[in-house]
């Protein structure tokens, strides 16, 4: 028997069909990867089978409680981790929480299903990962019978990946019914049993992992080729980002893309803070602007740094560039939204139309806009900090295309990722980060998964 | 000697209304919604407590009036923060100005007279009662917020009313009733002001005390027991001017009358960038 039916689902939010005629069903046991684009209407779905939305039309039957664990944890930092978990459910003793039963409480939730954890904890000084398990213990303690995971590895690290898989295998071989929704394929292929494919808002395949192939599942998701990285051109370089500081020397030429390889926390943000000025530094930084804009910027997280959320396309696309916008004292808003529908179309943004707020749009088209935004003066550095961090294959190799695009025309790109098969697919030259430093550099020529590899961890 | 126990029971009667006042605050910020209309609740509160003892004679029902008047002060700011998701500044602020001039109104209305009311039956020495019950109050409020479900809901609330959400309960209902609660105690604060200290409603009479409340949240780190010691700082400031009147020749009136207001000022000073206020203090749900 099902452990959750989805029949002909239907969903539209103003000027958009966000799932239509969708049917899914879940059955104990089983781990089900929900797989699509930014905007493919998985979230919708997910958020449909938890009853957070309502459908227009279609029904929904679940046979328990289902259970969500959100992409962005929804946990309050200052409180323990017992009274996250048990929050609404507190054990009492007369009018009081019994903090006593509560601590064994997690305490047993916890080492049943494997996990570990400190119930007196205070929630914001636990690492991401512990985080999680936080946000996973407060869906366990009420025993569901689906438990569904948005985007559950978006924020660990590899060796946090394995161990929470794990986790969710020894769950479902209890019988607990699993909807993974990702758009990592590894992970689909390595972990799930089933998947299911959607593709604007509607299902287009589902089949057993088993008999399919992480190329055929890309395919399904953006319904065709899959867009190639565009061809490189060679031609004679010549400087433009010239940094030379304490620990860092480090120079890109027009016409190069140069990536900076590192794990996480290995001074790439010093970096790139310095390059765009908002810290100081000490030594010379110098940008040789061939008479054009001299920086385009793609900060690490887009909507902390590069958007105001509550804004339109067409404000957030006038956004740091008010010195090309400028006509006498005002900004020249006309141009402004011709330039957010350059934008709009060079990047198949998904959006009613370059008047609603960005905070309405998907995350990879949020990314789409930064990046364009980035690129449309022809500026004459790049500085790409993650540039497609948690979006799908398709947008991003569609930001990938067009940072090669923009190296091509003559930009000098610096392409910070702490992805190495990024860099290793789009970079000319990879300069590894290790503890504020610049440990090694490889041309392309030389490029070594290995040699890099080993200098990220610090061990050559 | 005499002068020192005057002052302490001075200090004692000039905190008591900010108590109330910032024991709201408290409530409000804790559950996110920052209640800047505390003042207006106190005026609202301080008239109907005068308005209604002079109806029936009766001062308790009158206290019982004002803390009622505060509730509904604060169920309007709970509504227009919650369903409506107005900006809470200007929500508060618009119920400053209009519990002010409908109390300067009905003063009109009532006693055909501006500016204050006629004597009205006061509570007396019975006000002692409101001193007590004020930090009986706070350890209350203290040992619920920290330890019941309702207190824990309530501080998740504040600091991340997603996860409130996540966890199956209705965060915007858990507002509503902390912000009228709020309102209830500044009003009740307010009906101290007329009838417990006083016998009269008089215009502006509330003077600051619901923002020098505010501060006293702050300055108490947003806890019941540290706003409460906070107030009686305060109110201790209060209660020198009126010691000192008199005795320090060369200061003139009007600066005396502004030191609670200064203390209030450099203690806020004094404590910005040390305090956390709750992470979704503020922020509509």
């Amino acid at each position: 028997m099902p452990a959750l039916e989805l029949r002909s689902i239907r969903k539209t939010f103003p000027g958009v069909v966000a799932v239509d005629d969708a049917d899914l069903v879940l059955y104990p046991g089983e781990i089900h990867a929900l797989v699509g684009e930014n905007g493919a209407g998985k979230s919708t779905l997910s958020a449909i089978a938890f009853a957070e939305l309502k459908p227009d039309s279609g029904t929904v039957i679940a046979h328990g409680t289902v259970g969500l664990v959100h992409q962005h944890f929804e946990l309050v930092g200052r409180l323990r981790v017992w009274e996250n978990v048990l929050l609404g459910r507190e054990p009492r003793r007369g009018w009081t929480i019994d903090a006593h039963a509560a601590r064994k409480r997690v305490r047993d939730i916890a080492e049943r299903n494997g996990l570990r954890i400190d119930p007196d904890a205070v929630v914001e000084t636990l690492p991401i990962g512990v985080q999680q398990r936080v946000e996973l213990l407060r869906e366990l303690d009420r025993e569901p019978s689906v438990l569904l995971l948005d985007e559950p590895t978006a924020a660990l690290a590899p060796s946090e990946i394995e161990s929470f898989f794990q986790t969710v295998k020894a769950l479902a071989a209890c019988g607990t019914a699993i909807m993974i929704v990702t758009h990592k394929l590894q992970e689909v292929m390595a972990y799930s049993s089933t998947v299911t494919v959607m593709r604007h808002g509607r299902i287009t395949a589902t089949m057993p992992t088993a008999s399919t192939t992480a190329e055929a599942i890309a395919q399904a998701m953006v319904g065709g080729e899959i867009p190639k990285v565009a061809a490189r051109e060679e031609r004679p370089l010549a400087p433009c980002l010239s940094i030379r500081t304490g620990d860092i020397s480090l120079d890109v030429r027009s016409g190069e893309i140069v990536g900076i390889a590192g794990v996480e926390g290995n001074g790439q943000t010093t970096l790139a803070d310095s390059i765009t000025g908002m810290i100081p530094y000490d030594g010379t930084l110098s940008i040789e602007r061939n008479g054009r804009p001299p920086l385009g910027v793609i900060p690490q997280d887009r909507q902390a740094e590069a958007l105001v959320l509550a804004w339109s396309i067409v404000d957030n696309v006038m956004l740091g560039r008010q010195q090309v916008l400028r006509r006498g004292a005002l900004l020249d808003r006309e141009r402004a939204r011709t330039d957010a529908q350059t934008i709009a179309q060079r990047f198949d943004v998904r959006a009613a139309n370059l008047d609603v707020a960005v905070k309405t749009l998907s995350g990879g088209n949020q990314q789409k806009i930064v990046v364009g935004r980035a690129l449309i003066d022809e500026p004459a550095l790049v500085l790409a900090y993650n540039p497609t961090r948690g979006i799908d294959v398709g947008a991003a190799a569609l930001v990938q295309s067009r940072l090669i695009e923009a190296r091509n025309r003559g930009a000098a790109v610096l392409l910070i990722s702490f992805e190495l098969d990024e860099l290793l697919a789009v970079a000319d030259r990879i300069a590894v980060m290790y503890r504020g430093r610049i440990t090694g550099e490889f041309e392309r020529i030389a490029f070594d998964r290995g040699a890099i590899g080993r200098l990220m961890a610090g061990l050559a | 000697m005499e002068i020192l126990s005057a002052l302490i029971v001075l200090t004692l009667i000039k905190a008591t209304p900010i108590i109330y006042a910032a024991l709201g605050g408290v409530i409000s910020e804790r559950s996110g919604v920052i209640n800047i209309g505390l003042e207006g609740m106190m005026a609202a509160g301080a008239f109907t407590a005068a308005i209604v003892s002079y109806a029936t004679n009766a001062p308790l029902l009158g206290v019982l009036a004002g803390i009622v008047a505060g509730g509904l002060a604060g169920l309007v700011l709970a509504i227009a923060a919650t369903r409506f998701k107005v900006d809470q500044i200007v929500a508060g602020t618009g119920i400053n100005l209009i519990c002010a001039g409908g109390a300067a109104y009905g003063l009109v209305l009532v006693f055909n007279q501006p500016g204050a009311s006629k004597q009205v039956n006061a509570l007396g020495p019975n006000y002692w009662v409101l001193v007590v019950l004020a930090f009986a109050l706070a350890i209350a409020l203290q040992w619920l917020l920290s330890r019941t479900p309702w207190g824990l809901r309530v501080r998740a609330c504040g600091e991340n009313p997603r996860s409130v959400a996540a966890a199956g309960l209705d965060p915007l209902a858990l507002r509503t009733f902390a912000v009228t609660l709020s309102g209830a105690l500044a009003g009740l604060g307010g009906a101290f002001l007329s009838i417990g200290e006083l016998n009269l409603y008089s215009d502006g009479m509330t003077a600051g005390r619901g923002f020098i409340a505010l501060a006293a949240v702050i300055f108490g780190r947003w806890n019941p027991l540290g706003a409460t010691a906070a107030s009686v700082v305060f109110g201790l400031f209060e209660a020198l001017q009126y010691v000192l009147q008199g005795k320090i020749s060369w200061l003139p009136a009007d600066a005396m009358q502004a030191l609670p207001y200064i203390a209030a000022l450099i203690a806020l000073a004094g404590v910005t960038g040390r305090v956390r206020a709750p992470a979704s203090d503020g922020v509509p749900y």
